[in-house]
């Protein structure tokens, strides 16, 4: 524990809390008034009516369940690295886990929001909510979207804890070094933490029995979400496969989100010193992986479908593969398998910008495929008669955009409050993890009972 | 019900029937465009053969009612739920829009709410007062004119006597100049709806979904 | 009340720290060892019983489990509405229901076991040193019973002693 490498650390991580430049007010004010618009946007669709957006006979689910698969998927990026990587005790996750933690929270904060924007009558969300109500009735069960309601909120309730508890060390440092309201706003954000030792075990447990209890919910979230279109009995939407393919998809994404995330903290905060070049070499690695595994699924899937050729589901087949849906679906394969692979597999490319490159392609790519998933099956269902078409209106894409705005708002937002990278997470690196230390096995260090 | 294909002219005549019974509002052609007509019941109309020996075949649609309707399940507020006498309700006070009951049914038969309905006067005037208005924002769909049969079976019950075969009439079928559309009780074998769906030139649409419809179409005989 | 405490530079001085004040009579259980990061490598950062939280976990997993069973069959039954030719109570999209609350309800109770046993969101603010956050290690006695021998303890270990 060097002393000096400690407070330069200290000082380091602390330094976005502590100095603000004009830029960020810039950025804050561009973004916000972004969000500004999306809100009023959606205010004026609720008052003109649902029909201001592109939705149709027969598609109607289109650019906001969209947004809502995709963000979802994206929140997943926090679960794989956090828990994951903690749980196998890799001391590379360290200065990467708040960021990714934070993504997983903003990005299913904005992804819940999209089941209420998509809704005609969204003023009503609350009825999925089981309470005893004067309508003497209950959600029904049997629906994939009350699923989706508690897996969220599951989900949103234990990825926020999982975020805040290692929060509260660091929060407990800067309300030391703090005066003023400062101090009192993190004095009780850090709910009077102090650092002994038995404090420091309960954390440490408790973020074990999170992380371990977070990973089935983080699956089952994507599944769930899933499971919204495999219960449905619409051509390419009835598949067995869907589960585990959201869930790579998701992990995909997720990864691909986190690595953009990184590369501009690592750029506008001037952390080269904590998210070296090996962080997002391995987490390209990681990429590359999770883009060959998604291939797979896909190939899986369509081989599968080719091969059934009922009827169904050759018409939504060929709609992608030759269709009017031929050239998302091009890009989507080039963007999630071509790109990511030629520059992550290829060591000389698989620097910081080639893995960011790389992401922003995983991104779109990604985007398309949650699309192209909801768009074209819903556009050539059974009865050929009453095949339909999509055109997105002004009102869903400025929300889309307005989204994008608002997770980068958020973020930037966070990073001034709370110190991105985890200060004594980074600090503990340099002490040996207690497994090799076996705990109070024998309670004789206890002593007597106090008096 | 059955539908008889053979009959079917194609005239529409169901169509605008079911329109004015049921308060359905036409939505304008911009929006018809737009694919946002709202057709209980629509006639379905498929080219077959080239020109100049170019057929037409009609096929009139309306919800089928499934005993096993995948837009019943996945409803989270039970708006869409199946009743005791075999019927799919959609209960329009339920519904928040979430439109994967849509999304759900293989038939393309529910329709949701764009904007409010609007009546251009004196169309306002022609509004049934036993169906009500569906605001912005909420499913409705085919109910087989659950206001008749009530109806119906309300004055039955006044009556002490049994509701008699053919006795409720869904608009459709009430304006079917063809016959083609048949109503009555599946329940009763000797109602001529049974003896209809028994018929060897019947079948169900989309049957190998597993929706277990309740319409039956009668084929098209093949010309001599 | 009053603690007695020295601050200590590093974990070595620490420990030896530790190792005069139970030299000096004190008991294991009254030794307060306050630090801004987990000292795991030392031994007494393991001065502690084996954490009851993995029980707490498992315990709220199973109310969870309970409440969402209770919650779907209750429900079900209660205003009992046919969908798709399902049995009125499904038991399998009851399970997914069944899974996240379990998990919320062992997330949840994890949460609520952390901040009461860790002494968290306390109202009276119990012994601290805000140089702590600068890296010094704090090891010390709250209400000592023989305060000269904490603080000849304190002392041979290298520290000031500070009386709070």
């Amino acid at each position: 524990m060097s002393h000096p490498a400690h407070e330069r650390l200290t000082v380091d991580l602390l330094r976005p809390l502590e100095q603000t430049s004009w830029r960020f007010y810039l950025l804050v004010a561009f973004l916000g008034s972004i969000v500004a618009m999306g809100l009023g946007t959606w205010l004026y669709q609720m008052y003109m009516g649902f029909g201001m957006t592109g939705i149709n006979m027969p598609v109607y689910w289109a650019f906001y369940i969209t947004n809502f698969v995709f963000w979802i998927g994206i929140s997943h990026a926090g679960t794989l690295i956090s828990a994951i990587l903690r749980l196998v005790n890799a001391g590379w996750r360290r200065p990467v886990t708040r960021c990714a933690e934070v993504i997983t929270a903003f990005a299913l904060m904005i992804g819940a929001m999209f089941p209420i924007i998509h809704l005609g009558r969204p003023w009503l969300f609350f009825w999925l909510v089981p309470y005893p109500n004067q309508r003497l009735i209950w959600p029904n069960f049997r629906s994939p979207l009350v699923w989706d309601f508690f897996a969220i909120s599951t989900y949103l309730t234990g990825s926020l804890l999982f975020l805040f508890l290692p929060m509260i060390p660091d929060f407990a440092l800067i309300r030391d070094r703090a005066t003023g309201f400062r101090r009192r706003a993190y004095g009780l954000l850090s709910l009077g933490w102090r650092g002994t030792t038995t404090q420091w075990h309960r954390l440490e447990t408790a973020m074990q029995i999170m992380a371990i209890a977070i990973i089935p919910v983080a699956v089952s979230v994507h599944t769930i979400v899933s499971f919204d279109f495999s219960m449905a009995p619409v051509p390419m939407w009835h598949s067995t496969m869907f589960g585990p393919y959201f869930v790579a998809g998701a992990i995909f994404s997720g990864i691909a989100g986190l690595i953009i995330a990184m590369a501009s903290l690592r750029k506008f905060l001037h952390l080269e010193r904590y998210l070296h070049p090996v962080h997002f070499e391995n987490l390209g690695k990681l990429l590359l992986m999770m883009s060959l595994l998604w291939g797979y699924f896909i190939f899986a899937e369509r081989l599968t479908t080719w091969f059934g050729n009922d009827v169904g589901e050759m018409n939504v087949f060929y709609v992608t593969q030759r269709g009017s849906f031929s050239p998302l679906y091009w890009t989507m394969v080039v963007c999630n398998l071509v790109i990511p692979f030629t520059i992550l597999a290829l060591r000389w490319l698989r620097t910081i910008a080639g893995c960011v490159v790389a992401s922003f392609s995983v991104c779109i790519g990604m985007w398309l495929e949650r699309f192209l998933i909801v768009v074209p099956s819903l556009s050539h269902k059974y009865l050929p008669y009453s095949w339909g078409h999509y055109r997105p209106r002004p009102v869903e894409i400025m929300i889309t955009v307005a989204t994008f705005a608002a997770m980068t708002l958020l973020y930037t937002l966070f990073s001034k409050f709370v110190p991105i990278i985890s200060i004594w997470e980074l600090k503990a690196g340099d002490h040996p993890s207690s497994e090799l230390y076996p705990a109070a096995m024998h309670e004789h260090s206890l002593g007597e009972t106090r008096a | 019900m059955t539908v008889d294909l053979d009959r079917c002219t194609g005239c529409g005549a169901c169509v605008t029937a079911c329109h004015a019974e049921n308060n359905i509002p036409t939505v304008g052609d911009e929006q018809a465009a737009r694919g946002r007509a709202m057709h209980w019941i629509r006639v379905e109309r498929y080219w077959d053969g080239e020109f100049p020996d170019a057929r037409l075949k009609f096929r009139p649609v309306m919800c089928q009612q499934c005993d096993a309707a995948p837009c019943e399940p996945v409803c989270p507020t039970y708006a869409s739920h199946h009743t005791d006498e075999g019927l799919n309700a959609q209960v329009y006070n339920r519904c928040i829009g979430t439109r994967y009951c849509a999304n759900a049914c293989p038939y393309n038969v529910r329709f949701f709410d764009f904007f409010n309905p609007q009546w251009p006067k004196p169309l306002d005037a022609q509004l049934n007062p036993d169906v009500s208005i569906r605001e912005v924002g909420v499913m409705e769909k085919c109910t087989f004119c659950v206001q008749r049969i009530h109806a119906v079976e309300i004055q039955a019950k006044a009556d002490k006597r049994e509701v008699k075969d053919g006795e409720i009439q869904p608009a459709c079928a009430q304006s079917c100049s063809a016959k083609a559309l048949v109503f009555g009780d599946l329940n009763d074998p000797e109602s001529d709806v049974s003896r209809l769906s028994r018929a060897e030139r019947g079948a169900k649409l989309l049957e190998e979904l597993g929706t277990q419809p309740k319409i039956t179409y009668l084929a098209k005989q093949t010309q001599a | 009340m009053s603690a007695v405490y020295g601050l200590y530079e590093d974990g070595d001085a620490a420990q030896i720290a530790v190792d005069a004040l139970r030299a000096g009579g004190v008991y294991d259980n009254e030794i307060v060892v306050i630090s801004s990061e987990p000292m795991e490598d030392y031994e007494f950062g393991a001065i502690d019983h084996r954490s009851r939280l993995w029980y707490v976990a498992s315990a709220g997993g199973v109310l969870g489990c309970a409440g969402a069973v209770w919650l779907t069959r209750f429900t079900e039954i209660a205003w009992p509405l046919s969908t798709g030719n399902m049995p009125i109570v499904a038991w399998w999209p009851n399970l997914i229901v069944v899974f996240e609350l379990t998990m919320l309800g062992a997330i949840l109770s994890t949460v609520a076991a952390l901040v009461v046993t860790g002494g968290l969101a306390r109202r009276v603010p119990p012994l601290y040193d805000p140089a702590i956050s600068t890296g010094k290690i704090l090891v010390g006695v709250d209400s000592p019973r023989d305060r000269a021998a904490v603080e000849r303890a304190i002392l041979s270990a290298g520290s000031p002693v500070v009386v709070r």
